[in-house]
């Protein structure tokens, strides 16, 4: 056993042990920890905000180089907080405007490209899928699974004959799916759990190597 | 029955206690049990492995302590592969809370490796408006970060003036436990810039990263724990490192609490069956 000395070692494994403690039961050590995680973030947030982008983006530029064109994107975000004022809460509509108008024009064609084109394009069986035989069949069964999903949620048309047969085959793609996310997510849990044991006996008990 | 009805309702005390004992145990007795690498997992390794020159690798936090038990060993075991390798790394984040989990494993390995700040790696922190940084890069890195990390102008860096835009940097991976993360780098820096990219996930948002490795968006995939324990395999594998295993060591625990998850939820559905049938 090497138990350590380090203080920010013992304060991170006494918080790790309130927050398990909720697994008993709701308690005050567990809302103590709680609460010091959520102050803790805020406050490193803040304080990462200012060094690394509101002095170097905006108090060097504007206050030191005498680059005022700066003072416009500040501005717009210094209107957000026109909304804690009753007579100028218009205003926020302003900044806000600005962040939908730039975000849907960059988002829209870059999510279309990655998301559906190049997704279609990925569930083709190209000339070059058909001549590897290690991939050939998994994109069959891949590109039958897309096929059947897709008319699972048709719903403009009754489904029956062939179309109420691949929507069956669809729900069966679909069951896989979550089964296969539920197992993943099963395995991420663990995984975090295992990570704090990790450090309990290892880094702060020094009980295994 | 009184026994099917306590399968079917095990008080969930039991449950965390069985699975406390069946995951400690194999962290004090190693089962070592053997890793088989998947695919995805050696795309990505060759992926590095096949780099040559003086180009850097970008790699992005996209994560937060909350996720470090799966993605900190990712990021640990390609930053020895890439300084064993002499390939520079650039490394940034679209996270806040994951700046300073970037800034010390950087530290800690550039040190192993005694690599020099600024001519081997360089820590550009973090930057507000995720689009605007992603795309921003494709035009000028030293617009879009005129200082690094440590308030240093990228002018006086060796290894940033080497780079330009995506055009110098031949691979990027992004560590991601969620959005921003890999999705904002594919829509942005590699459907636009055609920047290669891997990624390394949580397990919990794998199976959503999978459709881009078939249409090829992504060159190879770390997946959870597993993902980086084969990672950590690989490396010392190929002679890059004989540090310790984080993730490998935790992966016998794995392991036992999937054998318990499944044979809970087996007698779980045993006991409803029959309580089903009886009723």
């Amino acid at each position: 056993m090497n138990i350590s000395l380090d203080i920010w070692t013992w304060i991170s494994a006494i918080l790790t042990l309130f927050i398990f403690s909720f697994l008993y039961g709701d308690n005050p050590f567990y809302k103590f920890a709680e609460h010091i995680f959520v102050g803790v973030s805020v406050g490193y947030t803040i304080a990462i905000t200012w060094h690394n982008f509101l002095y170097p983006d905006l108090i060097v530029p504007v206050f030191k180089q005498g680059n005022l064109i700066n003072l416009i994107p500040a501005f717009l975000g210094v209107l957000y907080f026109s909304v804690f004022f009753k007579n100028l809460s218009w205003m926020i509509r302003i900044p806000i405007g600005f962040l939908l108008g730039y975000g849907s024009g960059v988002a829209i064609p870059a999510i279309f490209q990655a998301n559906i084109i190049r997704q279609i394009q990925g569930s083709l069986l190209t000339p070059k899928i058909l001549e590897r035989k290690d991939l050939l069949i998994g994109s069959i069964i891949s590109l039958f699974g897309i096929i059947s999903t897709i008319i699972y949620f048709f719903f403009s048309r009754e489904q029956k004959g062939v179309s109420k047969i691949l929507a069956k085959c669809g729900i069966v793609f679909l069951m896989i799916g979550f089964g296969a996310s539920f197992g993943f997510t099963v395995m991420a849990r663990v995984s975090l759990l295992l990570g704090r044991l990790q450090f309990l006996l290892r880094d702060w008990l020094g009980l295994i190597k | 029955m009184k026994i099917l009805e306590f399968l079917t309702k095990i008080p969930r005390r039991i449950i965390f206690l069985i699975l406390a004992i069946f995951v400690i145990f194999p962290l004090f007795y190693p089962l070592n049990l053997t890793t088989k690498v998947s695919v995805r997992t050696l795309d990505l390794f060759k992926a590095i492995d096949n780099l040559k020159g003086e180009k850097p690798v970008l790699i992005s936090i996209d994560f937060d302590p909350q996720s470090m038990p799966e993605l900190y060993p990712m990021y640990i075991s390609i930053l020895r592969h890439c300084f064993s390798k002499n390939i520079p790394v650039i490394v940034l984040g679209l996270w806040i809370t994951g700046v300073g989990i970037g800034e010390e494993g950087l530290k800690m390995i550039a040190s192993e490796y005694n690599k020099e700040y600024g001519k081997d790696y360089i820590f550009l922190g973090w930057k507000p408006g995720i689009t605007a940084v992603i795309l921003g890069l494709g035009r000028s890195l030293k617009e879009t970060f005129p200082t690094d990390y440590y308030k240093n102008p990228l002018e006086s860096l060796p290894l940033a003036l080497k780079v330009e835009t995506y055009k110098d940097i031949p691979f990027m991976v992004s560590l991601s436990a969620g959005s921003p993360g890999y999705g904002d780098w594919i829509a942005y820096a590699q459907t636009r810039y055609g920047v290669k990219i891997g990624a390394g996930v949580t397990a919990v948002s794998a199976a959503d990263a999978y459709p881009y490795l078939q249409s090829g968006q992504l060159t190879g995939l770390l997946s959870g724990l597993k993902g980086a324990s084969e990672y950590e395999y690989l490396v010392e594998k190929y002679g890059y490192s004989k540090a310790f295993k984080s993730a490998t060591q935790l992966m016998d625990s794995q392991s036992f609490a999937h054998l318990i998850i499944m044979i809970l939820v087996i007698i779980g559905n045993i006991g409803y069956f029959f309580l089903r049938r009886r009723k």
